[in-house]
């Protein structure tokens, strides 16, 4: 009796697997770019100053995004997970000491509610709802064995335009991050931040939400040029 | 506080250019964050414990 094995690299089942898992990786990145702009529009916006708890909260949600990033990028692999579990802990560190600093019930919080919560109890449901959704995503070991390496070099049929989109949120993801990195001198300088600082002169609802959009069409225009670079390179190899 | 994001921009710039490096860069910016996160630490929590 003989028996056919399907090469894991190769087969239907795994590919499609691989294609889900990166969907859902860049659903993850979508959200997460959500909160990174959403920090920026408070920041540019708005006015509100982030307090140092809230840049190591910054920081988690950054390293958070490169696990999907690097999903993306290099190809799915247990390692890229790992780094975004660990982020999601160290994001979470800081929003437990942030909630438990405002825990008492005559408190105020820090900054304005949003949807009845203050942003860092949304940061650590955030953190937790992402250690969660990887845990979850592990399960499924079967998709790292299509040797997945990233959507430019294996885009396994993916149309171009869906890969210039890919492409573009994880640039806009990285333009955010490098916009909240610029800010954090202005604020701070080179040394520690204040613990309450003061708020600035908010570009308001308009002027943030311009911002933000200047901000995407930057990266979309990026990630597309990425797409077509790697294009031109492949036809013109073949 | 600043050099938490600088380190987050090498590892980007680490994925970018697919270096070996890039998964400790981005342990090392965990770790720093952690460490300023600690230095951070000065007021009390409000509970007794």
């Amino acid at each position: 009796m003989t028996m056919t094995m399907n090469d894991p690299a190769t087969d239907p089942s795994t590919i499609r697997l691989v294609q889900v898992m990166r969907l859902i990786n860049l659903v993850a990145l979508v959200g997460l770019l959500g909160v990174l702009a959403g920090s920026l529009f408070l920041q540019f916006g708005v006015g509100e100053q982030p307090c140092p708890l809230c840049l190591v909260q910054r920081s988690g949600m950054i390293g958070l995004a490169v696990g999907p990033i690097m999903n993306l990028m290099w190809g799915l692999r247990p390692a890229h997970y790992a780094i975004s579990i660990l982020a999601a802990l160290m994001g979470s560190a800081g929003s437990v000491r942030q909630i438990l600093l405002h825990i008492q019930p005559d408190d105020p919080g820090y900054g304005p509610p949003v949807l009845g919560l203050h942003l860092y109890t949304w940061a650590l449901i955030t953190f937790v709802v992402g250690i969660a959704g990887i845990s979850v995503l592990l399960l499924f070991p079967r998709q790292f064995a299509a040797n997945d390496q990233g959507i430019l070099k294996t885009p396994y049929g993916l149309p171009w335009w869906i890969l210039g989109v890919a492409m573009g949120v994880v640039i806009w993801v990285v333009l955010d991050s490098l916009v909240i990195a610029a800010s954090v001198p202005f604020e701070c300088g080179l040394g520690p931040c204040p613990d309450d600082p003061p708020d600035i002169d908010g570009a308001g609802v308009v002027g943030g939400g311009l911002y933000l959009l200047g901000l995407a069409v930057v990266a979309m225009v990026i990630g597309f040029a990425v797409v077509a670079r790697q294009r031109r390179k492949v036809s013109s190899e073949s | 506080m600043f050099l938490i994001f600088v380190l987050w921009a090498v590892t980007y710039v680490g994925i970018f250019l697919h270096k070996k490096w890039t998964i400790p860069m981005a342990i090392v910016s965990i770790l720093y964050t952690l460490a300023m996160l600690r230095f951070h630490m000065t007021d009390p929590i409000p509970l007794s414990f």
